[in-house]
């Protein structure tokens, strides 16, 4: 059998989709579903005062409108704290917040009634600034205070280094709300199953919790919950939290008949979440050698209503301040702070590319001070085999970022930068690196995923798996993982994924884990498998089961060659089902509290991007010309999909650099919220550095976030090596950019 | 949620006058529909009755008569972009129409639309503006010209009547001796509303290397389309040389902080409007050889 994995095999998903014939959410077939429609709060802090529905029932076609008091179980959700209700019942706290749902017979019906709904308000003081929500004495967002989360990473004597340092630089660095811009509106259907179960069919990165929390919200059992995921173009962690599903639940849970609800795409700008807004104040020490001795980091992150992720993000960020390098004294305080702006939430990432920001800058500003290239600066500083990391953790093997430097040092000596435009003498070039690193999986606590492998007397193959496929390709990616370990061509495996019925849990599509995890459980079922098909293969040979191992799809004998018998033809013979149950959870300890000390992963990625840019020093208009990316993902299972995501994150990171900034209360659609065209996005050199991870699943890490995080700092970099001036606020856009060419300008005129 | 409406297409101009002229109040007229439709959905306008105006056949052509060009108003931006008469006597215009939006929108948009939608962003307007532009307005009324610039009361807002349907677009073959220079700025390469633009016509006597004629008109940082008189007096006869061109921008941007007032995206666009003046200046400076 060819090998599967390091192959680029066509994408299992792939030809449907180009085909058109993939149902997403919006098309979902039901049977004369009732429409569902919000009523949401234009205030973004004020309590309900009444909810008046007579006029909106009066409208023909209306089935029914709820409220918070239709909600049989606990109006909470939310990933970690449980705070944010499915339909606000005493108080609203953000532009967005739902009140009631409407059902109807058409979704012209539905939206006429929701716009008949009277909510009275009674206006609170809202908070728009974490500072603010601070205060003491001040309004509270939520009854247990402002401060939702504080976390601190604390190692060596930060105060001694600092002391010893030969050059301390401290600046203040701020990023903004980033929306994830999936690439279809939320929407789904609702119905009761054969077995009388709430079945919900919706785009989502996890089934599984999705099955909690509908259970939780409706008073049930977690069997008499059942969700489906249909196709869904992307997540980006946009759909890691509670959209569409409790509403759906809700609705059928009284009416008993199916329904639909499908979000306009300002209704998704308006209520999913955001890339968190973080205020980093960022101070370094360094040797006269050039050698990293100190840094002492403050965080402040805006939550803004809810919870949702923004305690992972509170210690992912302290725990990535560093970056990938050896620092022996480090302090970092970290705090996640409730407002009344739009709530934020996982994105691509959790907090590590707004913390990549800062800790690039502050490497080139360092070089710059030292007169080190900055890439000779990284290189001397970063992470080794056998170094111990901020949290104090020890990383063994597959730390690639050295190689990351090296292949995009060699990339940047190689090209000749002109540095001016003869013709447009108002074009500056310039170039710059970005480096990172990121922890596979959650942190510090367990994350485990399962999954079962079968071979049935018929000789069907199926794989079963919790994974939500959101287009990153783990359908693919998984079913060539399984192929090689079982030694069965990937086109005979069936794949049965992320359906709460027939799958177990497989944890999060996010935090980059699912090839690292669910790979790795995939691996554990097929071993359990290999050793019943060595088992129930005995009889069939005549053989005693110690004599026999399994290879290449077969079970065979050790001590005669000609002795082997396909493992379909053991299920077959044996008339039993083949099966192998498995799973894993990657070796992590929790971080202490106080100092944040701990090993809250078992695998690191690392990457390193240059950008090459040139920048209209009269206009502010920075266009990315090339990209080098340099990725260590571990073993490339797919190459082809892992230059895809690359590509793609650096879209994204183009976008966060350049143009991406969501106002609450301000963006409304794409026409006011600008991503990168392909005509914008610039040429992508990929480089993959594959150091292998023995934990790994044939050596596999992860890509999916690391690919986004290096870009923009990267970007960010160039910019300042074109203009001579750096920018500290997301996103540089023109306006940032040009005042930044001016203040220079007038600086320069100064001296 | 759009409400319902009826929908008529007229196959001549004067149905079309006449079904305006008896309906009344609540009547829309629509072309490609790429601002009414979103103006729709948001519950901007409720028509009871569009009147779909893109298959009269008056509408729907470029032509040259008497040394002029006439293009009609429910001409797509896309062809626009393909005319060759455009592109010989009214590049500035073309230029301009190939960078509205994205193809989706420019095979649907209408030049009579981007000029009856009157935004202040709008691509073709200082394209049009710098032509001399002159719009035939027609209704059961009768007949009328409209100089481009008395169309235009504030943004989004024309003096056309309800009854009135835009006919044409006509402005004077721009001679060889005529440089033009169109200039855009926006946040992305593609599907983003100007940030700014600069539409400049020029000739420059040979003999004497002095301007004789100068037409400006910028986009975007004035509440309706407008030229820049003063600016043009001020350079009528002068040496286009570096020294008055400097100070040309800076009364560039003297007329548009006067006209729209100090905002707070002034301290932005004062020194980038400048800079675009002197793009489209040297632009067209260069193409004369």
């Amino acid at each position: 059998m060819r090998r599967q994995v390091g192959a680029n095999i066509p994408k299992v998903d792939g030809l449907e989709k180009v085909l058109g014939e993939v149902r997403y959410g919006a098309d979902l077939p039901a049977k004369e579903p009732l429409c569902l429609k919000v009523v949401r709060s234009p205030k973004s802090h004020a309590k309900i005062v009444r909810i008046e529905m007579d006029e909106a029932l009066r409208i023909p076609g209306v089935e029914r409108v709820f409220t918070a008091k239709d909600i049989p179980g606990k109006n909470l959700v939310g990933t970690i704290t449980k705070d944010q209700p499915i339909l606000c019942s005493d108080r609203v706290r953000y532009i967005g917040d739902p009140v009631a749902l409407v059902a109807a017979k058409t979704s012209e019906a539905a939206e006429a009634a929701a716009n008949k709904v009277v909510v009275v308000y009674e206006d609170l003081p809202a908070l728009n600034h974490p500072e603010e929500a601070l205060k003491l004495n001040g309004p509270l967002i939520h009854d247990k205070g402002n401060l939702l989360f504080e976390f601190h990473v604390i190692k060596g004597d930060v105060q001694k280094g600092l002391r010893e340092s030969h050059l301390i630089i401290e600046k203040t660095y701020q990023t903004t709300w980033v929306d994830h811009a999936y690439l279809e509106p939320d929407a789904g259907i609702s119905f009761l199953d054969e077995k009388e179960r709430v079945t919900v069919v919706c785009p989502t990165q996890n089934v599984h919790y999705d099955q909690k929390e509908v259970a939780s919200v409706l008073g049930l059992s977690l069997d008499q919950v059942r969700i489906i995921q249909c196709a869904t173009g992307g997540g980006f962690g946009g759909r890691l939290d509670i959209t569409i599903q409790c509403l759906l639940a809700l609705a059928v849970f009284h009416l008993k008949k199916p329904v639909k609800i499908v979000y306009s795409r300002e209704e998704v700008f308006q209520v999913t979440s955001k890339r968190h807004p973080l205020t980093i104040r960022y101070k370094s020490g360094v040797k006269e050698d050039g050698t990293l001795i100190a840094v002492e980091v403050e965080i402040l992150g805006d939550t803004g209503a809810y919870a949702s992720y923004g305690p992972t993000v509170c210690i992912r960020s302290a725990v990535h301040a560093t970056g990938p390098y050896l620092i022996p004294n480090v302090k970092v305080r970290s705090r996640m702070v409730y407002t009344n702006n739009s709530w934020s939430g996982a994105m691509r990432g959790f907090g590590v590319p707004q913390m990549a920001f800062a800790h690039e800058s502050q490497m080139d500003l360092l070089a710059q001070a030292l007169k080190i290239d900055p890439l000779e600066f990284r290189l001397k500083n970063c992470l080794r085999n056998g170094s111990e990391t901020a949290t104090g953790q020890t990383l063994m093997t597959s730390v690639g970022i050295g190689e990351t430097l090296r292949k995009v040092k060699e990339c940047r000596d190689k090209a000749n930068h002109s540095r001016e435009d003869p013709k447009r003498p108002f074009i500056k070039r310039g170039v710059g690196v970005g480096s990172m690193w990121y922890g596979i999986g959650n942190t510090g606590i367990a994350n485990p995923s399962t999954a079962q492998m079968e071979i049935d007397p018929n000789g069907e193959v199926r794989l079963y798996i919790g994974v939500a496929d959101i287009g990153q390709g783990s359908d693919t990616v998984l079913l060539q993982i399984a192929s090689e370990g079982l030694g069965i061509p990937l086109k005979e495996i069936r794949v049965i994924r992320a359906d709460t019925a027939l799958t177990t849990d497989a944890g999060a599509t996010s935090a980059s884990r699912q090839t690292y995890i669910s790979g790795n459980a995939i691996l554990d079922a097929i071993n359990y498998l290999k050793q019943e098909a060595i088992k129930e293969a005995g009889p069939l040979l005549n053989m005693d089961e110690k004599d026999l191992f399994y290879e290449e799809g077969k079970v065979k004998a050790r001590t005669c060659l000609t002795t082997s018998l396909p493992v379909r033809e053991v299920a077959r013979r044996s008339g039993k089902v083949i099966k192998g149950e498995g799973s894993f959870d990657p070796e992590t300890t929790r971080l202490d509290s106080k100092t944040g000390q701990g090993a809250p992963y078992a695998t690191y990625a690392f990457a390193t991007h240059l950008a090459e840019v040139e920048v209209d020093t009269e206009t502010g208009k920075v266009r990315v010309n090339r990209v080098v990316a340099s990725h260590d993902v571990g073993r490339a299972i797919h190459p082809k999909n892992v230059i895809g995501q690359i590509t793609g994150g650096v879209a994204m990171g183009m976008g966060f650099a350049l143009m991406e900034e969501y106002v609450p209360g301000g963006t409304t659609s794409f026409v006011n919220y600008l991503i990168p065209t392909s005509k914008d996005v610039p040429e992508v050199i990929p480089i993959l550095v594959e150091e292998n991870e023995p934990s790994g699943p044939f050596g596999a890490k992860g890509v999916g976030e690391p690919a986004l995080i290096p870009c923009a700092p990267a970007i960010l970099n160039a910019i300042t090596d074109a203009i001579g001036e750096r920018i500290y606020h997301l996103p540089a856009n023109l306006e940032r950019v040009l005042e930044t060419v001016r203040k220079k300008k007038a600086g320069n005129s100064n001296h | 949620m759009i409400p319902p409406f009826d929908y008529i297409i007229p196959e001549t101009l004067e149905e079309a006058c006449n079904i305006l002229w008896e309906a009344g109040k609540g009547v829309g007229v629509i072309a490609g529909g790429t601002d009414l439709v979103i103006g729709l959905r948001n519950g901007d306008h409720s028509p009871r009755l569009l009147i779909d105006i893109t298959r009269i056949p008056e509408l729907r052509k470029i032509e040259e008569q008497d040394g002029r060009i006439l293009i009609g108003a429910a001409v797509t931006h896309s062809e626009i972009v393909s005319s060759p008469l455009l592109k010989k006597y009214g590049k500035i215009l073309s230029d301009a129409a190939s960078v509205i939006g994205s193809p989706q929108i420019r095979n649907l948009g209408t030049i009579g639309g981007n000029i009856v939608n009157a935004s202040p962003a709008a691509d073709s307007l200082p394209p049009l503006m710098v032509l001399n532009a002159v719009g035939k307005i027609v209704s059961r009324e009768g007949a009328r010209e409209a100089p481009l610039d008395q169309l235009f009361k504030g943004p989004y807002e024309t003096n056309l009547k309800p009854h009135e349907i835009l006919v044409h677009i006509g402005f004077e073959k721009l001679s060889s001796v005529m440089r033009s220079s169109f200039i855009r700025l926006a946040r992305r390469e593609a599907m983003a509303i100007a940030r700014m633009s600069m539409a400049v016509v020029l000739r420059i006597e040979r003999s004497s290397n002095l301007i004789k004629d100068i037409r400006i008109s910028p986009g975007a940082v004035m509440p309706r389309p407008q030229r820049m008189p003063e600016v043009e007096d001020f350079l009528k006869g002068k040496s286009p040389d570096e020294a008055i061109l400097k100070t040309a921008s800076q009364k560039v941007s003297g007329v548009m902080v006067l006209t729209s007032g100090v905002r707070s995206s002034t301290p932005y666009k004062a020194p980038v409007v400048e800079a675009l003046f002197l793009r489209a200046m040297r632009s067209c400076l260069e193409d004369r050889g």
